[in-house]
């Protein structure tokens, strides 16, 4: 018995064929990745509006179902900027105010914590003594603050910059900290045997290996100081998102305190991507 | 004489108490020279690299490197670190600029950057200079690490297990530069070196410093080697000194790591048909 095996021809790409599949090949797999998110994204968006749609049939139009309030949304986005006097501003207005806000008290409050975060990192005398300090001050929630923001500055708005200046310390000053106490003996023993002047060695050893630490840090605190400046401006009344909800409320307008929440959200939402593109850009060992 | 260790003894506090790591060590070095320290892990090789070098004091003794005790790491000694040590968010040219920079306090940027590109140059990474430590291969990292090292013109180089990391023809590669190096700089530099490797040790020094086991440990023995200058790979294995310095190595460091014949088997005895 004979057998014939006829070897199956493979057919040689061109080597112009393999270049394309390569460089093809990943664009397509990244559309592809991104169409599922997205799609992802839209489903879960369309149960949210399901069961929003459901609550406010069930609870007889209390509660203001999607339409209604995405054209009340609709209406806002119209006319962003229109001001009638201190109570009564568009929703851009309203929002650059507590931004301002966010970022004049992140920022003190960030400049504050970072040198503070580094001598505890670099000094284990300064950690013993701050440390207790942080670990009781930590937990207590800002808005507690106030009243001492208060009768410090006579100012409403001026007391709610304090006390989100007060909530961007702990988590900075803690990762900070972490960070600087972490550096590793070896990148200290090069400090060491090649003379390094302190400020080549904070600007050389010590900020670079801490740089990714501080923005985590960074990143912790501008999401509590966006949560807590709603909090704040309830409570302050005057100017911002925050008061903007509460207002709303008042005016008995829920459309608004719920197109808030939406803004509220987009807003934080963008925040956490900046700040998680800034760590990506100062992580050194990815 | 260069580098004179006199009855050294360093010893650490731990939670349990007093650990000696060496003692008794009495090392003499002269300028030029080129010696290796070997011996088993945990033999404190590293703890006297690193009195030289100034980053351990003595707890007894003295080193004194030129006629002057060492108080701390100055840029008379350049050392290699075990495992490179560069700074990940510096690229190859700033990893050895900054060291420039740091010990060369009276130079000018210009000449800074001159002795910078000098020894990018010398080892082979001009083409490599903008890439990060994370972008390039082992024996590119302790090429750097060695240029490093050499470009703030020490008098004495110490390297600590500068190969350890490396594949053996990458090794061989290195040896070849390291010694280019020195001879560049008419064999002035004197090179310390801690290693395992016995034949690396033979291939490239003047004198091997064998230690004995820790804790504690002291030099046990010295062993000069003779092997004619410059030397080359394949000649010398051929060479009668070679391999009775090989063997008399060989014998001072594996007397520990025979198996007893005698406990190899304790069993009862098996009947073989």
């Amino acid at each position: 018995m004979s057998m014939q095996t006829s070897s199956p021809v493979l057919p040689l790409e061109s080597s112009a064929d393999l270049e394309n599949k390569f460089l093809v090949k990943p664009i397509l797999n990244k559309i592809a990745g991104s169409a599922k998110s997205a799609a992802f994204t839209l489903g879960g968006f369309t149960i949210l509006l399901g069961v929003w749609y459901v609550i406010s049939k069930l609870t007889a139009g209390a509660l203001p179902g999607p339409f209604a309030t995405l054209s009340v949304l609709w209406e806002m986005f119209r006319d962003p900027f229109y001001d009638y006097g201190p109570n009564d501003k568009g929703i851009a207005l309203q929002l650059f105010s507590s931004l301002g806000k966010v970022f004049i008290g992140f920022g003190l409050g960030s400049l504050v914590a970072i040198p503070i975060g580094i001598l505890m990192g670099a000094n284990t005398f300064c950690n013993k003594l701050f440390y207790p300090i942080v670990q009781i001050l930590k937990p207590v929630s800002p808005l507690a603050w106030f009243p001492i923001g208060l009768t410090i500055f006579q100012s409403a708005g001026t007391a709610t910059i304090f006390i989100i200046f007060i909530t961007s310390l702990w988590s900075t000053l803690i990762n900070t900290a972490f960070g600087v106490g972490t550096i590793p003996a070896d990148h200290k023993n090069v400090a060491k045997a090649f003379g390094f002047s302190t400020w080549k060695y904070i600007t050389k050893i010590l900020i670079p290996y801490s740089l990714p630490h501080i923005i985590t840090g960074l990143r912790l605190s501008i999401s509590v100081a966006w949560l807590v400046i709603v909090a704040g401006e309830m409570l302050s009344g005057g100017q911002g998102i925050g008061f903007f909800v509460w207002d709303s409320w008042n005016a008995l307008s829920l459309e608004k305190v719920i197109s808030a929440i939406l803004i509220i959200g987009m807003v934080g939402l963008l925040l956490d991507k900046l700040f998680s593109l800034l760590e990506k850009k100062f992580s050194y060992n990815n | 004489m260069y580098l004179d260790i006199n009855n050294l003894e360093i010893s650490f506090s731990t939670p349990k108490g007093r650990f000696t790591a060496v003692k008794n060590v009495n090392l003499q070095i002269e300028k030029g020279e080129i010696v290796s320290i070997i011996g088993h892990s945990g033999c404190g090789k590293s703890t006297i690299m690193n009195a030289v070098g100034g980053m351990l004091a003595p707890s007894k003794g003295t080193v004194t490197v030129n006629g002057v005790p060492v108080k701390g790491p100055g840029p008379d000694r350049g050392i290699v670190f075990q495992n490179y040590s560069l700074l990940p968010w510096l690229t190859v040219y700033q990893n050895i600029f900054e060291a420039v920079d740091a010990a060369l306090k009276n130079k000018t940027k210009e000449e800074k950057k001159e002795i910078t590109e000098k020894y990018i140059q010398m080892v082979g990474l001009a083409t490599h200079r903008e890439k990060l430590p994370k972008q390039i291969s082992g024996g590119m990292k302790q090429r750097v690490a060695i240029a490093r090292a050499f470009a703030i013109n020490p008098d004495m180089l110490l390297l600590d297990e500068p190969f350890g990391a490396l594949d053996a023809l990458t090794k061989g590669s290195m040896h070849i530069e390291l010694l280019k190096l020195w001879n560049l700089e008419n064999r002035s530099k004197t090179i310390m070196m801690v290693t395992h490797d016995i034949e690396e040790a033979i291939f490239l020094s003047d004198k091997i410093v064998v230690m004995s086991d820790g804790p504690a440990a002291t030099i046990r023995e010295i062993e000069e080697v003779h092997l004619p200058r410059p030397r080359n790979k394949k000649d010398i294995v051929g060479m009668p000194e070679y391999k009775i310095i090989r063997e008399r190595l060989l014998s001072l460091l594996m007397d520990k790591v025979s198996i007893d014949e005698k406990e190899f088997y304790k069993g009862p005895k098996v009947e073989v048909a």
